[in-house]
C-alpha cells in the first residue's frame, strides 16, 4: 500500500474572464503517492498548470480540499492564508520552472541558498548539502560562484533543481522543465529528475512532451479540467520499448 | 503631431495616478513659484511705488527747536550741497515713546505732527489709510493696527516721555519713511485741537522735521551722515534723529525678505520633486513599454516622434497645472499679503502681475523640457527587436554582494544588503535626499531653538545687547542715579549702554554703542573677533563695515562727532544688525573725546522676581526730571518678537510638513521603481517560500543603510555648517558669524524620526509586494 502524498477532493478551480465563469478544474479527487514520479499530461488549455498551482500551495482552489501527507485537519493546505502556504511550500515544496527562474543579482550559490536558509539555520550543513547536490547534478565549483546569466540554459536548470532539493522536500513540482532547453540539454534535466525520484525523491511534473512523460511511473492525463485516465508504467527503463508502446497507446486512447 | 497626440492620451489613461501626482506637484510649484516671483519681483517695489506716490523723502531729519536762526542754517545747508533735490521743513514735536502693541510695548521716538499738516505735506506726505472721521484724536500707522483692542473710536494710551497721555483712535496712516519703529522715528498725527494741547503741557518739545529728496537715492546714507554732523556740530545740544531711504527701504523688508527666500527654496524643491518624479516616469514607463514601443518602432513610429508624444503629454500637463497653479497663487496672496503687512506697515494691493504669471510658466515649462528630453533619450537606443524579444538587460556582475554561504548577517538582512548594493543609483537618490532633508531639519531645530523656544540668541543677534530695563538719565542727573542704584536692592546689575552716533571721517555715519566696562555687558558675544575696547583709543567697528572698508583688527581709524576728532585703534570687530552693520564699540572715556553727554542709557538687570515696570516706575519717581524715559526692554522685546516668532513657527512647520512630504514621494518614486525591477525576483522569492512580510521587510531595511548613513551624515555636516550658511544669508542685514545654539537633542531625535518615518513609509508602500502571485511565474508571465 502506496503512503499518500497529495491528496484532492472535489478540487474545482474557476476563473472570471470578460464576465464569464471559466470553470478551468472541474471536481478533482486524486491522491499522490511518495516515491512516485506523477507526470501530468494533456493539451494546452487542459487544466495542467492550474492543477499545479493548486496543489503546489501557489494558488487556493476555488472549492474542494486538497490534503498534504495525513489526512487530518491540520494537514489541509487549501484554506491557509497565503503566507501559511509560503510556510508550507517552503518546507514540503521544492520548484522547478520552465524558465528556471534564478534570481539573476544572486550567484548559484547564492541562490540554492536563499531557499535553504529560509528552513534551516545551519548554514553549514547547508552548504555541505548544497556542494553534494551541486556535485551530483555536475556543477562545478567555478559554476557555483557564477551568475546565472553567466551559465549555460542546462547548467540553469540543474542549478534550479538543486534549488527545489535543498530543503529535502516532500515533493518536487516540475512545470515543463525541458520546455526552454535544447534537447541535449533537455535530456540531461530529466536524467537529473530521473535519478533524484529513484533516490526516493517525489517528482510531480507537467509537460506535453511525450519524451519527458516517458519518465513517469505514473500518468495522469487531464482533458477540459477532469482527469480523463491514469496510466501506470512501472520504474524507468532506458530503451524499454514495451513501456514506451503502453504509454503511447495510452495517450492515443485519451486522443492526445 | 496627430499620432503623437493619440499615443500621449493613451499614455495619460494608463497612469492617472502618477498623472494625478505630478499635477498636485507642478501646480504646487507653479504656485509657490508666482508667490515668491510676486514678492520678489513687485513687493519691494511697492515701496518705491508708495515713496513716488507720496513723494517721499531719502532723508529725514528731525532736530528739537524751532527757531529761524536754526531752520536758515539747515536751509544753507541743504541748498548749498549739490545732493539737494528739494526738501520741506515743518514743525513737529519729538520725544522718545512708547506704547502697549501685541501683548508687549513699542519703544520709538515719537515725531508728532498736526494731522492737516502731514496730509498736506509736499514732500514726505502722509495719508490715511483709515478714517474713523473722529473730529479729535490721534491716528497711529497702520503697522500698528492689531486686532480688535485698536478698533477705531477706543482709547489709547501712549507714553512720551515720562507722561502718559490718552487719545481716541481716530485712524490709520501710511508713511513710508516713519511709518514704523525700524524706521527710527514713528510719526504719529495728532488733531489740531490735540496737537495744541500737548504742545501746551510742554511734555515733547517742538522740533523741526526736515525731509529731503536726493538727486541719487543710493546716496542717501551718506547724505544722511552730512546733514547730521553738519547741523549737530553747530547745535551740539539739539536732540536729533534721522533716517534715510536705504535704511528704511531694507529694513521695512526684512520679513518680506526672509519670507521669499524661504518660498522660493520650497518652490524649487517641489519643482525638482515635480522633475524627478516625471523622469522617473518616464524611465518607468520606457522600462515597463519596452515591448511596446518595440512595437512602435517595427511599424514605423520614430523615436522622435515618441519622443514627441512624451514631450506633448507632459509640457500640457505641466502647462495646465502651472497656470491653475499660479492662478491659485492669487488665492493664497492675501493671506502673505496680510502678514507680510503687519511687518511692513505699507498696504500693497494685490493685482495680477504678468511677469511673474510668465516667468513661472516658463520656468515651470522649460525644466519640464528637459526632464522629459533626457530622460526619454534611451528611447532612441531600442532597436525593434531586442525590445520584442526582451527589452534592454541592463544588470552587470560585477560583485556578487554579502555573499550568503560566507556572510555572518541573518538571512532577511543579507537579502536586503544585497538589493541595498545591487540598487547603486537608488542610494544615491536617497542620499542626496536625505542630505537635503537634514539641512532642513537643521535649520529648523536652530529656529525652533533660537527663534521660538528661546530668543534670546536671535534677539542678541539682531539687537546686540538686551538686559530688563533701560533708564535714560539727564547726564548732570547721573550720579544721584548711580548712587540711587547702589542702593536699590532691585538692581542686579547696571551699567552704561549709551548709543550716539559718530562719523568715520573716510566713510560714513556710525552708531556707537558706549559703555564704561564692556565685561559688565549680557552678550559677550557682540565681538566676536579681537576684543572689546579698553582704552579711549580704541574701538570696536561692525565686521561688515570693516569688511567693506578693507580695516583690518589694529588699523586705525579717525571718528568725529559735535565737531572734533580723534583717532582711535581697531580693537575688535562687532556684528549688529540694527543699524545695517554701521556700528561701532566706544569707551566712555573714548567717545568723550570726540563727543558729550546731554543724556546717557543705562541698561540694567533686575533681581529675580522684581517686576520691571514696577522699578522703572519707582526709579522714575525718586529722580524726577532727572529721568528722561524708562524702557521695560523685555516687554519691547516680547512686542517687537512676536510678529516674528509666528512668521518663524509657520516656515518650521512648512519646512517640516514639506519634509515629510519629500520623502514620501521620493520614496514612492524609488520603491515604485525598486518594485518594478525587482517584481520577477520577488515572485521567484514568493514561490520559493518566502512571505509578502519578509519581502516588506526586506525591502524596506534595504533602504536603511542610506537612509541611515547619509542622515547621520548630513546631520552633522549640517550641524557645522548651520551657522555659516545662517550668517551668509543675514549677511546682508551685516551678519558676519553666527553662533547660535545647536539644538543636538532635537537634531538626533528628528534624525531617528526622519529615519523611522523613511522606514514606515517604504514598508507602507511595499505592500505592493503582496499582489506580486508567485503563480504568475508558472503561467511564464
Amino acid at each position: 500500500m502506496k503512503e499518500i502524498l497529495l491528496k484532492t477532493e472535489n478540487l474545482s478551480k474557476s476563473f472570471s474572464s470578460g464576465g464569464t465563469l471559466q470553470h478551468v478544474l472541474k471536481n478533482i479527487d486524486l491522491e499522490l503517492y511518495k516515491g512516485d514520479f506523477t507526470v501530468i499530461m494533456g493539451a494546452s488549455g487542459a487544466g495542467k498548470s492550474t492543477l499545479l498551482y493548486a496543489l503546489s500551495g501557489m494558488d487556493t482552489p476555488t472549492l474542494g480540499t486538497i490534503t498534504f501527507g495525513g489526512t487530518g485537519d491540520s494537514n489541509v493546505i487549501s484554506n491557509l492564508s497565503p503566507d501559511a502556504l509560503a510556510v508550507f511550500r517552503r518546507r514540503h515544496c521544492g520548484f522547478v520552472f520552465q524558465q528556471i527562474y534564478l534570481v539573476d543579482g544572486m550567484s548559484v550559490m547564492d541562490n540554492v541558498l536563499a531557499a535553504g536558509l529560509l528552513v534551516s539555520k545551519d548554514k553549514k550543513a547547508l552548504v555541505k548539502r548544497a556542494k553534494e547536490l551541486f556535485q551530483a547534478v555536475g556543477i562545478s565549483e567555478e559554476a557555483q560562484r557564477k551568475f546565472p546569466a553567466q551559465i549555460s540554459g542546462g547548467e540553469a536548470q540543474r542549478v534550479g533543481i538543486v534549488r527545489g532539493l535543498i530543503n529535502s522536500p516532500g515533493v518536487l513540482f516540475a512545470d515543463e522543465p525541458t520546455g526552454a532547453l535544447n534537447s541535449k540539454t533537455g535530456l540531461e534535466v530529466l536524467d537529473t529528475l530521473t535519478k533524484f525520484n529513484e533516490s526516493g525523491q517525489s517528482v510531480v511534473m507537467v509537460t506535453h512532451d511525450m519524451r519527458s512523460a516517458r519518465r513517469g511511473n505514473r500518468i495522469l492525463y487531464l482533458k477540459d479540467g477532469a482527469v480523463l485516465g491514469e496510466c501506470i508504467l512501472g520504474r524507468y527503463q532506458h530503451g524499454d520499448q514495451e513501456r514506451h508502446e503502453k504509454l503511447s497507446s495510452f495517450l492515443t486512447e485519451m486522443g492526445w | 503631431m496627430k499620432k503623437g497626440f493619440l499615443i500621449a492620451c493613451s499614455n495619460l489613461r494608463r497612469v492617472k495616478g502618477q498623472t494625478a501626482a505630478i499635477i498636485i506637484l507642478v501646480l504646487l510649484a507653479a504656485c509657490m513659484l508666482n508667490l515668491w516671483l510676486m514678492l520678489a519681483m513687485d513687493y519691494k517695489q511697492n515701496f518705491d511705488r508708495y515713496h513716488d506716490k507720496l513723494n517721499a523723502e531719502h532723508v529725514t531729519f528731525v532736530i528739537t527747536g524751532d527757531d529761524k536762526e536754526m531752520r536758515e542754517f539747515i536751509a544753507e545747508t541743504l541748498e548749498k550741497d549739490p545732493h539737494t533735490l528739494e526738501y520741506r521743513m515743518d514743525d513737529a514735536m519729538s520725544m522718545v515713546g512708547s506704547f502697549e502693541y501685541n501683548g508687549g510695548n513699542v519703544n520709538t521716538d515719537f515725531v508728532i505732527l498736526e494731522k492737516e499738516t502731514a496730509l498736506t505735506r509736499s514732500i514726505g506726505r502722509v495719508e490715511l489709510v483709515e478714517d474713523s472721521g473722529l473730529a479729535s484724536g490721534i491716528y497711529f500707522p497702520m503697522l500698528y493696527r492689531g486686532n480688535q483692542e485698536d478698533a477705531m473710536g477706543r482709547t489709547r494710551r501712549i507714553t512720551i516721555g515720562d507722561s502718559q497721555a490718552e487719545y481716541t483712535l481716530c485712524g490709520f496712516t501710511n508713511s513710508v519713511m516713519t511709518g514704523s519703529h525700524n524706521c527710527t522715528m514713528t510719526a504719529l498725527l495728532l488733531t489740531a485741537d490735540q496737537y495744541k494741547a500737548l504742545e501746551e503741557k510742554g511734555i515733547a518739545p517742538r522740533s523741526t522735521m526736515v525731509s529731503v529728496r536726493i538727486r541719487d537715492k543710493s546716496e542717501s546714507m551718506d547724505f544722511e551722515a552730512m546733514i547730521k554732523n553738519a547741523v549737530s556740530s553747530r547745535y551740539p545740544e539739539a536732540r536729533t534723529l534721522s533716517n534715510s531711504y536705504t535704511l528704511v527701504s531694507s529694513s521695512r523688508y526684512i520679513s518680506q525678505m526672509i519670507c521669499s527666500g524661504v518660498v522660493s527654496a520650497m518652490a524649487f524643491f517641489v519643482l525638482l520633486i515635480a522633475l524627478v518624479v516625471i523622469a522617473s516616469n518616464i524611465i518607468h514607463y520606457i522600462q515597463e513599454n519596452m515591448t511596446n514601443l518595440g512595437a512602435l518602432k517595427a511599424v514605423g513610429y520614430t523615436s522622435g516622434q515618441l519622443i514627441s508624444s512624451l514631450l506633448l503629454q507632459f509640457l500640457s500637463i505641466a502647462a495646465l497645472s502651472a497656470a491653475v497653479g499660479a492662478g491659485l497663487s492669487y488665492c493664497l496672496f492675501p493671506a502673505v499679503n496680510t502678514m507680510m503687512i503687519s511687518q511692513t506697515g505699507i498696504p500693497y494691493e494685490l493685482r495680477f502681475l504678468p511677469l511673474p504669471f510668465v516667468a513661472a510658466l516658463v520656468l515651470i515649462g522649460g525644466t519640464v523640457a528637459a526632464a522629459v528630453w533626457l530622460s526619454s533619450r534611451r528611447i532612441r537606443k531600442i532597436e525593434p527587436i531586442a525590445a520584442l524579444r526582451q527589452g534592454i538587460r541592463t544588470h552587470s556582475f560585477k560583485r556578487n554582494f554579502v555573499p550568503l554561504e560566507s556572510s555572518s548577517v541573518p538571512l532577511q538582512a543579507a537579502l536586503a544588503l544585497k538589493t541595498t548594493f545591487s540598487s547603486m543609483k537608488h542610494n544615491v537618490t536617497v542620499c542626496v535626499t536625505m542630505l537635503v532633508l537634514s539641512l532642513v531639519v537643521v535649520f529648523s531645530g536652530l529656529m525652533l531653538e533660537n527663534m521660538i523656544i528661546d530668543m534670546d540668541p536671535f534677539i542678541s543677534l539682531i539687537v546686540g545687547e538686551t538686559a530688563d530695563s533701560c533708564i535714560n538719565v539727564n547726564a548732570d542727573a547721573e550720579e544721584e542715579f548711580l548712587q540711587l542704584m547702589e542702593e536699590e536692592p532691585g538692581a542686579e546689575k547696571v551699567y552704561l549702554f549709551h548709543t550716539a552716533d559718530v562719523r568715520h571721517m573716510d566713510g560714513v555715519s556710525l552708531m556707537a554703542s558706549v559703555s564704561e566696562d564692556f565685561s559688565l555687558i549680557n552678550n559677550q558675544d557682540l565681538c566676536f573677533r579681537g576684543r572689546f575696547p579698553r582704552y579711549d583709543n580704541e574701538v570696536a567697528v561692525a565686521a561688515k563695515y570693516a569688511r567693506e572698508k578693507g580695516l583690518e583688527v589694529g588699523n586705525e581709524i579717525t571718528l568725529t562727532a559735535d565737531g572734533k576728532e580723534a583717532v582711535y585703534l581697531i580693537s575688535g570687530f562687532t556684528q549688529i544688525s540694527n543699524n545695517l552693520g554701521r556700528d561701532c564699540l566706544l569707551t566712555r572715556s573714548g567717545y568723550e573725546r570726540i563727543g558729550h553727554f546731554q543724556n546717557l542709557s543705562y541698561y540694567i538687570n533686575v533681581a529675580e522676581g522684581e517686576d520691571i515696570d514696577a522699578f522703572n516706575e519707582s526709579v522714575s519717581e525718586r529722580l524726577g526730571a532727572g529721568v528722561n524715559i524708562t524702557i521695560n526692554v523685555l516687554a519691547t522685546l516680547n512686542g517687537s518678537s512676536a510678529v516674528y516668532v509666528s512668521l518663524m513657527k509657520m516656515i518650521v512647520f512648512a519646512i517640516l510638513v514639506l519634509s515629510v512630504v519629500i520623502i514620501a514621494f521620493v520614496l514612492y518614486l524609488l520603491v515604485r521603481t525598486l518594485l518594478s525591477t525587482k517584481r520577477r525576483d520577488y515572485g521567484i522569492l514568493k514561490a520559493l517560500g518566502f512571505t509578502s512580510g519578509q519581502l516588506i521587510l526586506q525591502t524596506a531595511v534595504s533602504f536603511m543603510p542610506a537612509m541611515a548613513i547619509s542622515t547621520a551624515l548630513g546631520l552633522v555636516l549640517s550641524a557645522m555648517v548651520i551657522n555659516p550658511l545662517v550668517a551668509l544669508f543675514l549677511s546682508g542685514i551685516g551678519i558676519v558669524e553666527c553662533t547660535f545654539n545647536i539644538p543636538v537633542g532635537f537634531i538626533v531625535a528628528a534624525g531617528i524620526g526622519l529615519v523611522a518615518a523613511a522606514f514606515g513609509i517604504v514598508c507602507l508602500l511595499s505592500l505592493k509586494v503582496r499582489r506580486i502571485a508567485p503563480q504568475a511565474l508558472l503561467a511564464g508571465e
